[in-house]
């Protein structure tokens, strides 16, 4: 296997660095454990390794997403299982040169929101600055106490042709990528311990304990128990996940802008509770969307007032807002003459060569070496792509030219780097690849030192296949090893490490929200799985087309269907086509995500919910969620089956109720469970009144009657608890007493509001003037409607009633609009309302043609 | 001169607001040839925070938000201003300096960061190349610049027609130029796009002109709301004001409240609400002589 690779890659005349084979042919010191291992493995073995590290990473739900695809959600997170190496020798060069990089910008971030001096001082040209969208003059002078301002700091390093480590961007905006590491680490963990153990490859744990570490003590205010968030832009970022997974991992809330609010200059958090203050957000929103008031006006995914609230010192941001103008990099070009001049040294790490095009010399080097040169603007976006100079036409060079001359201080041009090669394994192959690695800093602020993390995040892509770097265009990340024992034995632990406290539980009132819907969803979906089972198997059991008058209880039931999913008229239109070709609407009512109501409809919102509060359930709970979805992916390829649907149904309930049983089993009773069942139950009881309704309410000859009461019983699993109580046939009254009245049936609609009102009555209540809060007041209404009814009466027909189940259908259609209600009044207490953000400032009058 | 300067901006939602935080940019500030005697402001509903702070550009700002119900907002926001006349009145325009000089000085090590700034683009200024050619027609080779640039001024005035309601804050500065239609700002944004895309340095200058003219003298354009106009560099003078609106050399009937690279920086009244639909602006600006 490593002889291949050797007589692939390991030669002499060959332009590339490679970085397991040595030009001599031979294997690298630092990899021959490796290579050693591999070999004995064999590629049927690394295959094998290599499936269950993509079946580790998928049962974390380890994914991302990609913006522009509608199908980019959730994508699988590919690791290799061949890792990027470096030696215990060259890291210790590498992580001093990260070290010194990191004070360095931070010694220039300092001076550019503080005296300018480098600028004044013609260190760092003035338009370099000021011409960045990343320089924030609203941020001008603002400072976190003590000596770091920036205090998370990424590098992606490659490395040349003669083996020289080179920086390719520096990243401080809101560097991403250190949760993806940490899962990759125990997925290669799970896999290869045996290889991470004889390698002694060093642990990456150290850096989250100095990040927690940090954060917690860069709280301003309220510094015995600081509250810390991490403020996602939400589910549809493309790096969602991790943002989910760090904030769990860290032990602090993840929150969404429109969970924050700012009042008295302090930011708060919106809980069930009531306003939390933040005393630190880390964030992953760009600095120029965090607050519309003073940044992109239209930005939704920041604090209104953020930017004030840093200002009064009530609040940190992590990294400070304006850091952006350090990815600026044009600055490449001065910084190892600031170097020398700030801190006295020689740069370690070079960055790749690059020149800016503000000064005349240098653009007129740009133009005449274009077709080596890859052209970046200074401030990176997605609008910005780099020009590579080899692929432009001539055209688009004489427009690129013309462009630089207008605005010669927003373009540099840097060389493009012959990356070095390493082992992929790429279909039942070693193949040499580029690779590009993603390092983590983060400021110590008890040692007042820079912190490295003793590993990372590398991405590989197919070699020279340009400098593609980010997920969002492909690549598969790799897990990188720092082999040997960490230079100082033991390794230390931080210094007085503060105990294990037990944390008030807060939960943001749009996760409360989300809690809700994922109990009303999920058992919406039950109920309606449970409902489509019975019916298809009515329907599968008939051998010849439907005749509306005599097939009168498979009728009612494809009508209940109808009145369940909420698709009315549907199965009940006065045309009876459907009810005569069953089978398109049924389809419809299993597969179409976009109707509203149907069973794909209720997942896919079971899921999204699901999602949005990920960081809220277990792992296992994940990967029930996962299989889920991947469930209802199968479902939807059999389309234009209903046998095959059958199937899927059935795995639909077992997953559910496994998600619903895990849930009861591991979420402790806080406010998150008891949200989730109240929504849960609430769906549950209008189910049981909606098929009551449609099914039971209703005047049929006496046998369809009795058919229609057992499958009535066996869509709420409860024909055994009937035969067991009443030990007789089916009677209307037992059947109303079992599924409506009886509170010791845990199906009953009685038991289930009574449950309903029990959860409520714990949760967080802010109707101060006591008494009950107006939802429960509906909930008493809706029990003391059951308790007093007599059940005998219901299904007994006055005189004057043309039908003989009105009262029973009257009954329960108020039971439904009471409980809708109740539903209606919880919303209103618990969670946001909706309301729009506006600003004062409009603008859309479109101009007339000439 | 002396002006008393009330400036209203009520605002109705239509639907109630539940929250609103605000920057504005309304009070006069105190400069060489401007004095700022007395400021009143007044917000209703009360404002839960309020805060007077200085921005990058050394303008006064105020941060305000309320936190409760409100269907109507009110900013009212009085001043008295004593207004010196310009050293710039008496420079001779045929003294001063060739514009290509200034450029050149600008980007020599002499130039202050804080000047040279506003040589760059910004967010409503772009370098276009007709709108270079219509400047060169005034600053000719050699020609001393501010009388080239009162060139440009009046060319402007007499070029442009002076529209309300044709443009608004998000129309580009090319289109300005290509329908020669709009309002102070458009004037002000086209004159800075003129002398930026030649290397020169202008800014945005927002404030108030006098609402009812001294008898005989015809009523200014602008009067009725904030004003814009805009300073050029001069090496000797300073900052030196045109206002391209109504042709003029500003002397002592304009009252300044911000300076900033345009528009975007020094928003009279910027805000962020929440509520379920949206509002209308109703903006009251008087400035009044006072003996």
């Amino acid at each position: 296997m490593i002889e291949t690779y050797l007589q692939q890659t390991g030669n002499a005349a060959s332009p590339f660095f490679d970085e397991l084979a040595a030009p001599n042919g031979e294997v690298r010191e630092h990899w021959k454990k490796l290579a050693h291992a591999y070999d004995e493995l064999g590629f049927e073995k690394m295959e094998q390794r290599s499936r269950e590290i993509s079946q580790e990473l998928r049962d974390n739900g380890v994914t991302y997403n990609v913006y522009s695809d509608p199908d980019g959600i959730n994508r699988p997170w590919k690791l290799d299982p061949v890792p990027m190496v470096f030696s215990q020798q060259e890291w210790e060069t590498i992580e001093r040169g990260l070290t010194q990089r990191a004070e360095l910008l931070n010694l220039i971030l300092t001076d550019i929101y503080g005296d300018r001096r480098l600028i004044k001082e013609g260190f760092i040209p003035f338009d370099l600055v000021f011409t960045h969208k990343g320089f924030l003059r609203q941020a001008d002078k603002i400072k976190i106490p003590g000596k770091f301002q920036l205090i998370q700091y990424s590098a992606d390093l490659v490395r040349g042709p003669l083996g020289k480590i080179w920086v390719l961007h520096d990243r401080t905006d809101a560097p991403s990528g250190a949760g993806y590491t940490l899962e990759n680490r125990a997925a290669m963990t799970r896999v290869f311990p045996d290889l991470i153990r004889e390698n002694q490859v060093r642990k990456i744990s150290s850096y989250y304990q100095t990040l927690k570490n940090t954060l917690t003590k860069l709280a301003l205010q309220n510094k015995e128990n600081p509250r810390v968030v991490l403020l996602s832009p939400g589910t549809a970022n493309e790096t969602y996940f991790e943002h989910a997974y760090l904030a769990s991992s860290l032990g602090i809330t993840l929150v969404f802008g429109q969970d924050l609010t700012v009042s008295d200059g302090y930011v708060w958090l919106k809980t069930l509770r009531g306003l939390e203050k933040v005393d630190v957000i880390v964030r992953r929103v760009d600095d120029i969307f965090c607050d519309p008031l003073e940044f992109f006006g239209k930005s939704q995914l920041g604090v209104v007032g953020l930017m004030e609230a840093v200002r009064q010192k009530k609040v940190t941001v992590i990294n400070p807002l304006g850091c952006r103008i350090l990815e600026n990099p044009g600055l490449m070009a001065f910084l190892p003459r600031l170097c020398r001049h700030l801190l006295n040294e020689e740069l370690i790490l070079p960055s790749v060569a690059t020149w800016w095009c503000g000064h005349e010399k240098e653009k007129k080097y740009v133009f005449d070496n274009l077709p080596f040169l890859i052209v970046r603007s200074t401030y990176r976006s997605y609008e910005n792509r780099p020009y590579i100079g080899s692929e432009l036409s001539k055209k688009q060079i004489e427009d690129l030219k013309k462009e630089i001359n207008t605005h010669p201080y927003l373009y540099v041009a840097q060389e493009v780097v012959n990356l070095s090669t390493t082992p992929s394994l790429i279909d039942n192959n070693l193949e040499a690849s580029n690779a590009i690695f993603r390092s983590y800093i983060v400021a110590d602020t008890e040692k007042q030192v820079y912190h490295v993390m003793q590993g990372g995040l590398s991405r590989s892509f197919p070699a020279k296949d340009g400098l593609v770097t980010s997920n969002q265009s492909g690549g598969i990340s790799k897990d990188t090893w720092v082999l040997g024992p960490l230079p100082q034995n033991p390794p230390q632990q931080p210094a007085n490490q503060q105990p294990l406290r037990q944390v008030k539980n807060i939960l943001p009132s749009r996760t409360g929200e989300s809690l809700f819907w994922l109990g009303r969803y999920l058992d919406r979906a039950v109920s309606n799985v449970r409902m489509m089972r019975i019916v298809l198997k009515i329907y599968n059991e008939r051998d010849d087309e439907i005749h509306p008058e005599t097939d009168q209880t498979l009728v009612i039931l494809l009508k209940s269907l109808s009145a369940l999913t909420g698709t009315l008229p549907g199965f009940a239109a006065e045309d009876q086509v459907k009810l005569t070709q069953p089978e398109k609407e049924l389809l419809s009512l299993a597969v179409e995500t976009s109707r509203p109501g149907t069973l794909a409809q209720s997942l896919q919102s079971f899921l999204t919910n699901g999602y949005a509060v990920r960081d809220r359930l277990s792992l296992d709970t994940w990967r029930i969620l996962d299989s889920i979805s991947e469930e209802l992916d199968l479902m939807k390829e059999n389309g234009d089956n209903l046998h095959k649907i059958y199937h899927n149904l059935d795995q639909f309930i077992i997953k559910l109720m496994a998600f619903i049983g895990l849930n009861n089993d591991n979420m402790t009773r806080a406010s998150s469970w008891r949200l989730l069942n109240t929504g849960r139950f609430l769906e549950q009881a209008m189910n049981t009144c909606t098929i009551l309704q449609a099914a039971l309410a209703i005047d049929v000859k006496p046998d369809v009657e009795k058919q229609l009461m057992e499958l009535v019983l066996m869509s709420h699993e409860s024909l055994v608890t009937y035969r067991y109580l009443y030990r007789s046939t089916l009677q209307m009254q037992g059947v109303l007493n079992l599924l409506l009245v009886n509170e010791d049936n845990p199906k009953s609609v009685a038991f289930l509001i009574s449950k309903i009102d029990e959860h409520l009555k714990q949760l967080p209540d802010d109707n101060s003037e006591g008494g009950l809060s107006p939802a429960r007041k509906k909930l008493l209404e809706a029990l003391t409607m059951i308790r007093l009814c007599d059940v005998n009466k219901l299904v007994t027909p006055d005189d004057d009633d043309e039908l003989s189940k009105k009262k029973l259908h009257d009954f329960l259609h108020h039971l439904i609009t009471t409980l809708g209600q109740a539903s209606g009044a919880i919303y209103e207490s618990y969670f946001s309302p909706t309301q729009s953000q506006y600003s004062f400032v409009k603008s859309n009058n479109p101009l007339p043609e000439l | 001169m002396k002006y008393q300067v009330t400036h209203i901006t009520r605002y109705e939602y239509q639907q109630r607001a539940s929250l609103c935080h605000n920057l504005v940019y309304q009070v006069p500030v105190d400069h060489t040839f401007q004095e700022v005697k007395k400021i009143n402001y007044q917000i209703h509903p009360e404002p839960r925070s309020l805060a007077m702070r200085e921005d990058f550009f050394g303008n006064k700002f105020i941060y305000f938000s309320i936190e409760e119900f409100h269907r109507k907002l009110s900013v009212e926001i009085k001043s008295n201003v004593e207004i010196a006349e310009p050293v710039w009145i008496k420079t001779n325009p045929k003294d001063t300096m060739p514009w290509e000089n200034v450029v050149i000085w600008l980007r020599s090590a002499e130039a202050d960061n804080d000047i040279r700034q506003f040589y760059l683009e910004s967010a409503h200024i772009r370098f276009v190349d007709e709108i270079r050619d219509y400047t060169l027609q005034s600053f000719t080779p050699g020609r001393p610049i501010m009388e080239a640039m009162l060139d440009l001024n009046s060319r402007i005035f007499n070029d442009f027609d002076f529209t309300p309601g044709f443009t608004d804050i998000s129309t580009r500065v090319e289109d300005v130029f290509l329908h020669k239609k709009g309002v102070c700002q458009d004037f002000a944004h086209f004159s800075l796009a003129c002398l930026r895309s030649i290397g020169l340095a202008a800014r945005y200058v927002s404030g108030y002109i006098e609402t009812i003219p001294p008898p005989g003298k015809p009523k200014l354009f602008g009067a009725d709301a904030s004003h814009a106009w805009i300073a050029l560099y001069i090496p000797e003078t300073g900052w030196t004001e045109f206002d391209a609106t109504n042709n003029l050399l500003v002397n002592d009937r304009h009252v300044r409240t911000a300076f900033g690279r345009d528009f975007a920086d020094v928003t009279p009244l910027k805000g962020i609400v929440y509520s379920g639909a949206g509002q209308r602006m109703i903006v009251n600006v008087d400035v009044r002589r006072l003996e």
